[in-house]
This record gives C-alpha cells, sequence and structure tokens, in this order.
C-alpha cells in the first residue's frame, strides 16, 4: 500500500453553520489525505449539485412503474415456488413424505429444507419448498406434502420464561435490584430520585416487498435476483450454503437494483433464498420464490420486545448524579449466552459524571429470531429513557427541555434543542393549559437522537465505486451496493457531477449489481457515508484522465485544467465537457475509486445528533391518541440530495409515531401463531394518521474524510416513539409506560390517575 | 365533505365462486372460446381466453376463473407497476383503475374485468412526456423504496379527477386504503397539491 501513505497536510474548515440566529460553528483543521485521493470538500467548498434539491435519479422509473423489483423479475418458463412451515413452535420433525407433491400435475421440484430427526423451533420454521408452473399448483402441492412432528411444550412470551423477573401488579419489576454499593451511595445522595418500569412490543420490519428471490442456472453459473439489503452478503452466502449441500457452483451473481424496503430485515438470502436457488437447479428452470405476507411477518426478523427498568437520582441542581438501568429484550430461540439481538440502548450523554450501571439479558422464546430494525434497541431504550427523564423532570418541577439542557453532554445538541424548540413554539405550547374536564387533552414532548456513523473502507478489499466516461459526454458512476430507498443512485449521480463540474442529468447511476465494485451492505446507515467518498474518488480520477486528454489538444500542462460549468480547459482557452469528451475515442475513460480509511485525525463529531418534539391530542372518552404535529432536527454529515434526506427523516419520524402507537405482533400462547399476520390487524401508520410534519436537516463538515457524509437511515428513528410518549404524559399527566400506546392503556391510564 | 360512494365492481371473487348469475362478465370481451350465451353464465375450473381492454389496449390473454386481475396484469401482461403486497385488499399497492374508479385488483378476478376500461399505472409513463402527476410524485420527492408507488399513484389520480381541488382532508381518505413503510405520505399529499395547481405540466 506504498502508493497510498500520507502526503501533504491540508487545512480545512469543520463544523457547521449556526442554526438559526444562532452563531457558527466553525473551526479549522489540518488534515492528512491519502495519497492518490480526492483532496477534502469542507465547509469552504462551494458546491452545485451536492446540497440541492436536486430529485432522485430513479424517482420516474419507480413512479411510473417500470422499475423492476425482485418480485418483478421474469423470465421465460419462470416457475413459481413457496415453503411448508412447521405448524408446532418447538419439537422435532419426525416424518416427510414429498413424493405426492412431486407427482402433482405442474410441479417440477419439490425439496425439504429439514431432514426427519431436525428441531423445529418455532411455527413457520422452514420444511420443505415446491417450485410449480403457478402458486395454485404449488399450494396445493404444499397441502400434498405429508409432515409429521412431535411437539413438545413452548413458551413464546418471554415473560412467562423462567428467566424473566417477577412483574407486580402495574407492570413493575418487583425482583430487588442486584447489589452495589457505590450506586446505592449515589442514590441516597441524590435530591430527587425515581424508578419506573417500562416495555415494548415486537415490531415487524414490515417492508412492502416480502423476502424473496429469483434464480436462474445457466450451467453452473447461477444468477439471483434477490430483495436484500446486502448484495455482497448474499453472494457469498449462497455460494457457501450451495457448495456446502454438494452442489459445482461456477459464479454467482446476484441482482438488487430495485429494493422495496428492507429496514435491517433483509442482510442474507435467508432459507427462502436458498431455497429458491435449489428449487431452480433442481427443476432447471428458473424459479421465483416470494414469502407471503403472513410469511414476512412470522419467519422474516422483527424488532424484539423490551422491558426496563430505570432508577435515578438529580443533585440540588438538576443534574443526573445516578443513572441506573437493567432491561431484558424478548427475542427468538436463538439467544446464545444471553444474546439474541434484543439488546437496549439508552441515552449516554445526560449522565456527566453520573454513577451509571447497565445490565441486560436477552430471553428465548419459540418464537422467529430478532434482526436488526432500523436502529437497532434504540427506539425502545430511548423511549423509556426519555419518558423517565421527563417524568423525573416533572418531580423536580423542572420543564423538559430545561432539563435537558441542564443535562445534555453533546454541545451540537445544545444548539439543535434550542434551535427546535423556537421553530416548533415549545415553551407557548408547554404552556397551554388543557381546561379542565375537556375531553381532548394537547400536550407535547421532546426526546433526543443519536448515532454514529461516519462510513468504513470495507474489510479486507476497499469498497469501490467505478466511473466511466463515454466520448458522447454521458458519465456512468456504477456501484454493486444497494439502493434500498435511501437513494445511493442520487448521491452517486450527485457527487460525480459536481467533482466533474457538469449537469446531473449527463450521469447515470447504476446500483445492485455484484458485477460492479462492492459496497457494504446497507446497515447501520453506512452505505452513504462509506461511498461518497469513493464515488468522489472514481470522478475525481476520471477527470484527470481526461485532463490530460484536455491538456494534449490545448497544449498546456495536465495540472493548469479546471473542471467548472460544464466546460473543460483553463481560463484562457476551454472547451465544452461533450467537445472533451470527444477526445476519449471508442474506449471510455474508465477507471476504479476506492474509499480510502477516515483521516486519522479527530472529525469534529463522530456521532451524529438529532432532537424531534411532538404534539399529541388524546380522546379522553375513547382513548385514542393522535399525533398533530411534529418537528424534528437532524444532522448527518455532509448533505448531499437534501430533498431525499429530508425524507428519510419525515419517514423515520412517521415510523416512530407508527411504533409508539400502533405496531404490536400478538402471538397465540397455545399455538404460537401470530394471530395479526396481516396489513388489516397488525396496524401501521397510513394517510389518515400523518401530522403537520417537518424536519431541519443541518450539515456538519466532520472533516473525516473527503466526502464527510454520515450516516442518516437511523438518527431519526431514536427519537420518535420518546418524544410522542412524552407528550401523551404531558397531555395526559401520566405516563403510559408500555408501546404501543393503544386506547386501553391510555384508558387505564386516566383511570388510575389521581384526582 | 363529499363522501365518494362506492364504484361498480361486477361480481365479488365470492359470489362468482359460488355460482351466481353474472351482470357484468358476459358481455363484449370474451371471446368465442369463452363468450357463447350473453345470458348468466357460469364457468368452471380450468382455463378460460379472454380480452382485457387495458390502457385503451385490448389484450387477449388466458386465465383461471380463480385469477385475479392483479396476477393477470403481473404475470400474463408483464405489466409488474402494480404490486401484490398484502393480496387481501388491505394496503393498495395493487390499485388500478376500472372505468375510473380505484380499485384493489388482488380482489377483483380477472373475468370481472372484461368489458371494464383498466387503467394501469404504465399508462402515465408511456410517450414523450410522463403524466403530470408523476412528475409531480418525482419533484416533491413522494416516494422512497418506490414499492407502494404505483398503488398510490393511481389512488392519487383518481383523488385528483373526482375531486379537481382535493383538499388535505380528502386526500387522507382517499389514500386511506394505501400504506406505504418508508413513510411518504405528507410528501403525496404536496405531489397531488402540487399537480392539482398545474405543476409539472
Amino acid at each position: 500500500m506504498s502508493a497510498h501513505e500520507p502526503r501533504d497536510e491540508v487545512q480545512i474548515t469543520v463544523g457547521y453553520r449556526g442554526l438559526g440566529g444562532q452563531p457558527d460553528r466553525l473551526e479549522p483543521r489540518t488534515v492528512k489525505t491519502a495519497d492518490g485521493d480526492a483532496p477534502p470538500w469542507d465547509a469552504n467548498t462551494e458546491l452545485t449539485a451536492v446540497g440541492s434539491d436536486h430529485s432522485r435519479v430513479d424517482g420516474l422509473a419507480k413512479a411510473t412503474g417500470r422499475a423492476k423489483y425482485t418480485s418483478d423479475v421474469t423470465f421465460p418458463g419462470l416457475l413459481q415456488a413457496s415453503i411448508l412451515r412447521s405448524p408446532v413452535a418447538r419439537g422435532k420433525l419426525t416424518g416427510l413424505e414429498l413424493d405426492a407433491a412431486a407427482k402433482l400435475p405442474g410441479i417440477a421440484a419439490v425439496i425439504p429444507l429439514k431432514q426427519v430427526g431436525h428441531r423445529v423451533r418455532f411455527v413457520g420454521d422452514a420444511i420443505a419448498a415446491v417450485a410449480g408452473t403457478d402458486l395454485h399448483r404449488v399450494r396445493d402441492a404444499l397441502e400434498a406434502i405429508r409432515a409429521e412432528y412431535e411437539s413438545e411444550p413452548h413458551t413464546v412470551d418471554y415473560l412467562q420464561a423462567a428467566e424473566a423477573p417477577l412483574l407486580g401488579e402495574h407492570g413493575e419489576i418487583t425482583d430487588a435490584w442486584p447489589e452495589s454499593a457505590a450506586m446505592a451511595q449515589a442514590i441516597a445522595a441524590a435530591a430527587i430520585t425515581h424508578e419506573a418500569t417500562y416495555r415494548t412490543e415486537v415490531q415487524t420490519h414490515s417492508s412492502l416487498e416480502t423476502h424473496g428471490a429469483t434464480a436462474r442456472w445457466t450451467g453452473n453459473d447461477l444468477e439471483v435476483f434477490c430483495s436484500t439489503q446486502a448484495t455482497f452478503g448474499v453472494r457469498g452466502e449462497l455460494a457457501q450454503a450451495l457448495q456446502a449441500r454438494g452442489l459445482d457452483v461456477g459464479s454467482v451473481t446476484v441482482h438488487a437494483e430495485f429494493v422495496g424496503g428492507g429496514f435491517g430485515s433483509k442482510f442474507g438470502a435467508g432459507v427462502e433464498g436458498l431455497a429458491c436457488c435449489l428449487l431452480a437447479h433442481a427443476a432447471k428452470a428458473p424459479v421465483k420464490l416470494m414469502l407471503d405476507r403472513f410469511e414476512e411477518h412470522t419467519a422474516a426478523g422483527n424488532r424484539p420486545a423490551a422491558l426496563m427498568q430505570l432508577r435515578a437520582g438529580i443533585d440540588g441542581d438538576g443534574r443526573l448524579c445516578a443513572f441506573d438501568v437493567r432491561s431484558f429484550g424478548g427475542c427468538g430461540f436463538n439467544v446464545e449466552k444471553g444474546d439474541g439481538g434484543g439488546g437496549v440502548a439508552v441515552p449516554d450523554y445526560y449522565t456527566g459524571k453520573a454513577k451509571t450501571r447497565r445490565q441486560h439479558l436477552d430471553i428465548a422464546t419459540d418464537t422467529d429470531p430478532a434482526r436488526a430494525m432500523r436502529a437497532p434497541g434504540h427506539p425502545q431504550g430511548w423511549f423509556g429513557a426519555e419518558l423517565f427523564l421527563d417524568e423525573l423532570a416533572a418531580k423536580a418541577g423542572v420543564d423538559p427541555l430545561e432539563f435537558r439542557l441542564r443535562n445534555d453532554g453533546q454541545a451540537m445538541r445544545q444548539d439543535q434543542w434550542r434551535f427546535g424548540a423556537e421553530r416548533f413554539g415549545w415553551q407557548q405550547a408547554r404552556a397551554r393549559p388543557n381546561e379542565p374536564g375537556a375531553r381532548y387533552r394537547r400536550g407535547v414532548g421532546l426526546a433526543s437522537a443519536r448515532w454514529s456513523q461516519l462510513g468504513s473502507p470495507g474489510r479486507q478489499q476497499r469498497h469501490g465505486i467505478q466511473c466511466r466516461i463515454h466520448q458522447d459526454g454521458t458519465v456512468e458512476v456504477r456501484s454493486g451496493a444497494q439502493d434500498i430507498g435511501t437513494g445511493l443512485k442520487t448521491v452517486m449521480t450527485l457527487i460525480a457531477a459536481d467533482e466533474l463540474g457538469i449537469e446531473p442529468a449527463l450521469v447515470k447511476a447504476t446500483t445492485g449489481h455484484t458485477s460492479d465494485p462492492s459496497g457494504p451492505g446497507s446497515g447501520g446507515s453506512t452505505t452513504t457515508p462509506s461511498l461518497a467518498p469513493a464515488v468522489r474518488h472514481a470522478a475525481f480520477l476520471a477527470r484527470q484522465q481526461l485532463a490530460g486528454l484536455v491538456a494534449t489538444r490545448l497544449g498546456v500542462e495536465p495540472g493548469e485544467i479546471v473542471h467548472d460549468g460544464g466546460k473543460v480547459g483553463t481560463a484562457k482557452q476551454s472547451m465544452p465537457w461533450r467537445d472533451a469528451c470527444k477526445l476519449i475515442g471508442p474506449n471510455p475513460i474508465d477507471v476504479r475509486g476506492e474509499r480510502f480509511p477516515n483521516y486519522k485525525q479527530k472529525p469534529f463529531s463522530s456521532t451524529v445528533c438529532g432532537c424531534q418534539f411532538a404534539e399529541v391530542e388524546v380522546d379522553t372518552w375513547t382513548g385514542l391518541v393522535r399525533v398533530t404535529r411534529m418537528f424534528g432536527v437532524q444532522d448527518c454529515g455532509l448533505v448531499i440530495a437534501r430533498k431525499l434526506a429530508e425524507s428519510q427523516v419525515l419517514g423515520a419520524m412517521l415510523q416512530g409515531i407508527s411504533y409508539a402507537l400502533h405496531e404490536q405482533r400478538i402471538l397465540d400462547r397455545q399455538s404460537g401463531r401470530m394471530l395479526n399476520g396481516d396489513f388489516l390487524r397488525y396496524k401501521i401508520l397510513g394517510a389518515e394518521d400523518v401530522p403537520e410534519l417537518d424536519c431541519h436537516l443541518m450539515t456538519v463538515h466532520n472533516g473525516h474524510s473527503s466526502t464527510p457524509a454520515a450516516g442518516l437511515g437511523e438518527p431519526p428513528a431514536v427519537a420518535a416513539p420518546a418524544a410522542v410518549a412524552n407528550a401523551v404524559f404531558h397531555a395526559l399527566g401520566v405516563p403510559v409506560r408500555h408501546l404501543p400506546i393503544t386506547p386501553d392503556k391510555v384508558l387505564a391510564a386516566l383511570a388510575g390517575r389521581k384526582g | 365533505m363529499t363522501v365518494p360512494t362506492d364504484p361498480p365492481r361486477g361480481v365479488s371473487r365470492r359470489s362468482f365462486l359460488k355460482g351466481s348469475a353474472i351482470a357484468g362478465i358476459a358481455t363484449t370481451g370474451l371471446t368465442a372460446a369463452a363468450a357463447a350465451p350473453r345470458e348468466a353464465q357460469s364457468f368452471g375450473p380450468g382455463e378460460h381466453e379472454i380480452s382485457l381492454s387495458v390502457n385503451g389496449t385490448a389484450r387477449k390473454l388466458t386465465v383461471e376463473t380463480r385469477t385475479t386481475l392483479l396476477d393477470a396484469l403481473r404475470n400474463r401482461l408483464d405489466l409488474t407497476g402494480a404490486k401484490q403486497i398484502c393480496d387481501r385488499g388491505s394496503c393498495g399497492g395493487c390499485t388500478v383503475l376500472l372505468d375510473g374508479q380505484p380499485v384493489n385488483s388482488c380482489l377483483l378476478l380477472a373475468l370481472d374485468a372484461v368489458g371494464h376500461a383498466v387503467t394501469t399505472v404504465e399508462s402515465l409513463g408511456t410517450g414523450d412526456t410522463p403524466h403530470p402527476l408523476v412528475q409531480s410524485f418525482v419533484a416533491c420527492d413522494a416516494l422512497q423504496c418506490g414499492y407502494c408507488t404505483p398503488g398510490m399513484v393511481m389512488s392519487s389520480l383518481a383523488c385528483l379527477q373526482q375531486r379537481g381541488q382535493p383538499t388535505r382532508e380528502q386526500m387522507r381518505r382517499d389514500l386511506s386504503g394505501n400504506l406505504c413503510r418508508c413513510g411518504t405520505y405528507g410528501r403525496i399529499f404536496a405531489a397531488i397539491e402540487r399537480t392539482a395547481q398545474g405543476g409539472g405540466k
């Protein structure tokens, strides 16, 4: 790697412009860039396309139905497929007879996914799969499979498991806190203390495109269209799994040009992806296997349930001096060593010098395993912690905003709190009294958000971006990573356009084919911060090659050539972009940029900050909660595609409302089966539930890479449920400590209210 | 607020399967193979050749009695704009217009669409200039993953065609049968407003 040793030091300006009337928070920083990398964009760089309101580049394809998702892909002779699933929550497969199904008309392949003797782990565990000419025949064949099970007693409610803590009549944990002399001392020294228990329920990802794949073999080469948020992960997983089953696999190519949502559930091909490939192999024909909605709810992951207890104390100045949290995750069958993906995160910036303690235990149930879901562990933990803090502040007689300002250790969020409160009209709304006895009660609440994602270069081999400039003046930028709706294609287009000094319309971005350079799985809000600098580098290299051609033509040094405003050349003589590109010839300029590691120097901020404000109206007769208004402030490093970034923030706020008020997987304890595994009974937020919604996105120059984007998908999802719950607390005067805040809980809270 | 009445939907899947007499079916579109008498008729299982009017063009195709309109559009005519998301009329992802009225094509048999004008989202993207509504969807970024979008576009189109200048309340109502997981609703309202005000033309 000697070619990439650090080169000259560059002085840049990092930080952010003042929010509203606040002063700028800008400061100089010296960074060492990698040799060969594009020079850093900083707070003083003037950009045209980047940061603009340019529209989503694949918007028209999506809005006219032309975009082909995995579910839309078809081939001549395509077979449809489906999976037989276990009706038992726990036990053993004792018999599996596939022959009758295989003999039915129109059935091309039947394969077992479990062998006799294998464990069955949850209702919905995959047993066998069938491919046939159409789904009706496939379903007939599934019914003709004879599967026998030896069932065992099961538990689908984690609170009934042996490891679960004991709960009192109000749902509070009654087990004594584990002993800690230091914590006991800190609590005892506090001026005011508080203790309470909070709960959240299982939420399903509910991506609108279900999990699934379309697979086609040509000889021993496999092509898979997969609804995934990790094309390269799927490629590796399938290659390995198919080889493990003794198949001769020449190559695996994965396509995911359009993906109908993922939210953390689509990192793998899964059993359905593998089954699809095996069926296509067995049937010697292309096969499509998409889950149906019930399968999507019950066998494709979820955000696990959480139970958490907090106790804390504040000193005479209203500052936290003790903060004690213990939590439990209600997970699926795959809990190992206390970890099943149910971890609960709580804010760490309020506690300053306070004595803190965190304990967590995941509890297994005989259900579908948890998967990462948009900010795993955060919405549930922030809900508990932020509502708890509002309760504590109320005990102390301190306004929630004032309480945050006193305790929040993050300077950037201090600015955001003040700016957001001003824009939302916090003081006024908070002071507005509800008429005694009024049917509708209003309340406002707020909550913070954090995330930390500045992107990464990839593991063994650095992620890359292909950039081609063609002689007709068009530019291609290509990534094998996927755009799951976050806007990667648009991000790539705008960065390349600015680096080349041309209109975005000349750039065509392509994503989602593993034949192109690798990118990360879209998890942890990594895609844009990881790939933005690679796009930049690719365009930078391509630009240098074009500059060489133009310099030769103009008889000047390549170093004198500038690309700007659609022109290439020097101050004295320049060529229009299209004329310059004619110098290229039939073989395009074709370069691969790479993602260098982040600069070694400390970034301006390594965490992403945000805060949100919500107003609710509660119908005290019916218990219905309606969010009427919401405002969010969010940092995401360099804002690249402004309109798209705002869409993500607004969407996360709506998903947060949905989690706070509506969503809950309900399992039948007797059978272990989900009772509301459809969109009629598993409610997600709809058009009637949308409040007046706005957000403010701030660009923060962290100075960590040439193109300093930060993660955005997850942070705005962290604050929303907590802000809603706090608003309900304000409206009612009593907290509802158990999400979702459904009418029954509101009415119970009102009935239990003193006075 | 004007409350729209339910559009004429022909027969339901259920009543059809019961073999009851059918009004809307045995009319124009059925070809010789299945047409014969104009009076009440019943179709057994098996395949039938029908003709559907889709986006102004007569399309011949073979369907089973149990084939839904959505299935016919997606798997027989390769019009995959309409999506199968819930398959039971609870998400609106499969919305198309039937004689100008929005319907869930997953709840309608292909045979029931014979003799009616079916309009799919693809019709808004043909020609040199896309329909102003889809332009507004793009301009307002009224989509993220885009999977609900075709259904949203068609429900929004019906809302615009029926109300002209819809209020937010009317939009909420008209889109209440369409689900979006990314949370694009607010921007869809903006796209409808932009179109109603002449944007995107």
